[in-house]
């Protein structure tokens, strides 16, 4: 039965098969390859959103939400931005290893030994310089500023790929709104899926930053705020705002280990019971501590959507197994006198499943090599109805295997019962 | 036609009979669900805004230069802009503005009388009013409807730097809120004195329509960098060729601006729901592939069926039924499928809905569409199984002779 000589003889029966229902074969393989390739494509962009984007250290970072709001109606409790003030209690603590305190902004970038005046549309993240480590961003020229302030800048490969055509960059000047910068340090293409340090406002699936300045800078030269922000003072310009109650950055912290967690949180409560004690808001106080996976989690980054039509693929490919299914049934059905003439000269029913598997195993391949080039044809046109997707529309090889499996086991599982029934055949019956 | 005899008859096929009305009720329940998400859709995108929305353009810009860190000089440059788009043959009329209508945030910010802070604790809407920043222009460009009192005028501009909050306009839902149903005119609110009252346009499409709540002050030149938008009101039919010479007009008077997109306010909305249509659009590409599928099943399922019963249909045949007879009770056995398919399609709908309401928001589902969604199932299925129930019906009674 395990000799090649019987395997192959098994594919050349299911070939035999497949060739005398040609038709009925091909219907079989269409509908389980378009049902494997819909949730393929599927599943695909459900991982790309609910993966891990920093493994090695997700548990490890922290995103800081706090409560600190002056006035008793605070826009949320707590708030996943800060003020400058709180954000940089949490940048002077020295229980965690690292910071990272930033805002996102933007500006237009040239370099000014260009004779071109185009300039380029460049999202910019002014941070504390603790971020490249704590993201690991991975530097392909130069390395990150050292400091707070200074007239210095690392950018991003797309961004140096448009101006300086990819090449090493690091010691020119770029103008960025009028104010002239020296590039440090250049980044190697960087994905980010999600992007977890700025999850939040519908940007987790935004491509990682152009422009990375000092925090300290960014707020002197007056680089408005493009995300989220919320005041209860009024303000002018963003250089206005260290000593106001403006909210608007972003913290994260990253711990030696998960256990400076708790640490972490009474530093923090007794910073916010000591403002409340001065009176200076009157909320209860409520610091959240989030590791990464536990922030894309509650942020929600998974597009409800997709969650939802996934539902309705898992839906469609049952459908799908169903019809191929009663498909296979009345195929078997067909072939009745073949499979009694066979039981009838010796073959065991051990062996008429071992047939009958091996055309269903060779029905999964020719599915799953179906459903692969399907997902991808399916993923462009999600892509097509949901543009919002675009950046992490993307097949996995994890995926491909994924697919592969898909397709063998729903080829198994809609034979399992045709199977089942064909082998019941009597076989006095058959041959009358 | 004898039920019974055709209800037994189904059940000596149990498993292949179980099968297909399965994935009938699964079908039935998606179609009916991706209906309903279809016409979620469309009865957004057919609200009414308030607005001309085909008429209005709608030109998203940003200076690139460092130059216009310079307020004053960004001042001049925006109202030669203006003056400039006014002489386009077709604009009626152009304003600047910090954000759009027809947007989920934006600049937001709590509006309460002077008198009665307290409000914005009873109303949570009051704390996130959408506070724009504009020119006197507005009214025009947007033509809204003035309730009470007057239109922003060039006189209600504050000097640059005061620190007073000048004269706003409101909307009516905001002046119902502050105000009820008397006046609201020469009333202090924390973001100026109220001088007029425009009705409701839509503001955020996805609160209450009665909680449309905005603010427009004529503070747009004080606060230049946030003027993010020109609007333009174009006279009817002359929208595209503005949208061809408004980009040229801006850059001729300054070079160093990035134009994101020149679009009209029907367009802008459409852009607001493309996820959801987009969502809808792959609900019902994903029914047409399920009753495709479906399709093939009731086809393989008669097909199936005959084959078996080739020779009691052959006996039917020799004891006098006609062909007519044969087809009908072929029809009437997958009607019989179909209707049990339906039914069991009904509960799968609204288990379906109550599932997918986990994760998006959709209406409940109703008779009617039901209704629409089973004779689709039933037209769909008939019409796959008409040809085997045909063929069928073609067995000749001599079949009845031959013995097995």
């Amino acid at each position: 039965m395990r000799s090649p000589s019987m395997f192959t003889y098994n594919l050349s029966l299911a070939m035999q098969s497949f060739k005398r229902a040609p038709t009925l074969y091909f219907l079989i393989i269409l509908t389980l390859s378009i049902g494997v390739g819909v949730l393929c494509a599927n599943l695909a962009l459900v991982n790309s959103m609910a993966s891990d984007p920093i493994p090695e250290k997700s548990d490890k970072l922290i995103h800081i939400s706090m409560n600190t709001w002056p006035g008793d109606q605070p826009p949320d409790e707590p708030m996943h931005i800060l003020r400058y003030r709180d954000a940089m209690k949490i940048a002077e603590s020295d229980i965690p290893k690292r910071s990272a305190v930033f805002y996102a902004s933007g500006v237009y970038a040239r370099d000014v030994q260009s004779t071109s005046m185009k300039r380029f549309d460049s999202d910019v993240r002014a941070t504390t310089p603790g971020f490249f480590e704590l993201t690991n961003a991975p530097f392909a020229y130069g390395s990150a500023f050292e400091k707070d302030r200074g007239m210095e800048v690392v950018i991003g490969d797309e961004l140096n790929q448009k101006i300086f055509s990819g090449k090493n960059s690091v010691g020119k000047t770029l103008e960025l709104d009028g104010e002239l910068l020296t590039i440090v340090g250049v980044l190697k293409p960087w994905i980010l899926r999600p992007l977890f340090y700025h999850a939040t406002e519908g940007r987790a699936f935004n491509l990682t930053d152009d422009i990375y300045a000092p925090l300290e800078t960014a707020i002197d030269l007056g680089w408005s705020i493009h995300a989220r922000s919320s005041s209860a003072d009024d303000y002018s310009g963003v250089e206005e705002t260290r000593d106001r109650n403006a909210y608007y950055l972003q913290a994260w912290v990253e711990l030696e280990n998960i256990n400076q967690r708790s640490a972490m949180q009474s530093y923090l409560d007794s910073y916010s019971q000591e403002l409340k004690d001065a009176g200076e808001h009157p909320l209860t106080t409520r610091n959240e501590l989030h590791n990464v996976n536990e922030w894309l989690l509650v942020k929600k980054v998974v597009d409800q959507k997709v969650l939802a039509f996934t539902i309705a693929s898992v839906l469609f490919l049952a459908v799908c197994i169903f019809n191929a299914s009663s498909l296979l049934l009345s195929r078997f059905h067909a072939a009745k006198f073949e499979v009694g003439l066979r039981r009838a000269i010796g073959a065991s029913n051990r062996h008429m499943f071992m047939q009958g598997l091996t055309e269903s195993v060779l029905l999964g391949l020719f599915t799953g090599a179906v459903a692969l080039v399907l997902s991808w044809l399916f993923l462009k046109l999600s892509v097509q109805f949901l543009p919002r997707l675009a950046n992490i529309a993307v097949l996995e090889p994890k995926l491909l295997v994924l697919g592969m499996l898909l397709a063998l086991i729903t080829s198994i599982a809609s034979a399992l019962y045709p199977l089942y029934r064909a082998n019941r055949y009597t076989i006095s019956a058959e041959l009358k | 036609m004898n039920i019974k005899a055709l209800l037994k008859s189904l059940l000596l096929r149990k498993f292949t009979t179980g099968l297909l009305i399965l994935q009938l009720a699964i079908t039935l329940g998606l179609l009916i669900n991706s209906a309903i998400l279809a016409i979620d859709t469309n009865n957004k995108l057919a609200e009414k805004t308030g607005l001309d929305a085909e008429n209005i353009l709608i030109v998203s810009l940003h200076p690139t230069s460092g130059d216009y860190r310079d307020l004053d000089y960004y001042r001049s440059i925006v109202s030669e802009d203006l003056q400039q788009i006014k002489k386009i043959p077709g604009v009626e009329s152009v304003s600047l503005i910090n954000q759009l209508p027809i947007n989920r945030r934006g600049m937001l910010g709590n509006v309460y009388d002077l008198d009665d802070p307290e409000l914005v604790r009873k109303d949570k809407y009051l704390q996130d009013v959408k506070i724009f920043l504009t020119n006197e222009e507005l009214g025009n460009t947007l033509a809204l409807a003035l309730l009470e009192g007057r239109f922003l005028t060039k006189d209600d501009e504050l000097d640059f730097g005061s620190d007073k909050n000048g004269n706003v306009l409101i909307t009516e839902s905001l002046k119902k809120a502050l105000y009820g149903d008397g006046s609201a005119l020469g009333q202090e609110t924390n973001n100026g004195r109220v001088v007029g009252v425009v009705k409701d346009i839509m503001l955020n499409p996805t609160i209450p329509a009665d909680k449309q709540y905005g603010v427009f002050g004529n503070r747009v030149m004080e606060f230049i960098f946030t003027g993010r938008f020109y609007l333009l009101k174009v006279n009817q039919g002359k929208v595209e060729a503005v949208r061809n010479k408004v980009s040229d007009t801006i850059l001729a008077v300054q070079g160093e601006r990035d134009i994101f997109r020149v679009y009209t306010m029907a367009e802008h909305m459409q852009r607001f729901y493309r996820h959801d249509k987009g969502l809808a659009q792959l609900f019902l590409m994903l029914c047409g592939l399920m009753i495709f599928v479906t399709a093939i099943s009731s086809y393989a399922y008669s097909q199936f069926h005959i084959s078996r019963q080739k020779k009691y249909i052959g006996i039917r045949r020799a004891l006098g039924a006609r062909k007519k007879d044969i087809l009908l009770y072929v029809l009437t056995e997958n009607w019989l499928v179909y209707t049990i398919g339906c039914v069991l399609g009904l509960v799968m709908a609204l288990g379906f809905n109550i599932l997918l309401s986990q994760y998006i928001s959709l209406s409940k589902p109703d008779m009617m569409l039901f209704l629409l969604a089973s004779a689709v199932i039933f037209v769909a299925g008939t019409l796959a199984t008409l040809i085997p129930a045909i063929k069928t019906s073609n067995i000749p009674p001599v079949i009845a002779t031959r013995t097995v």
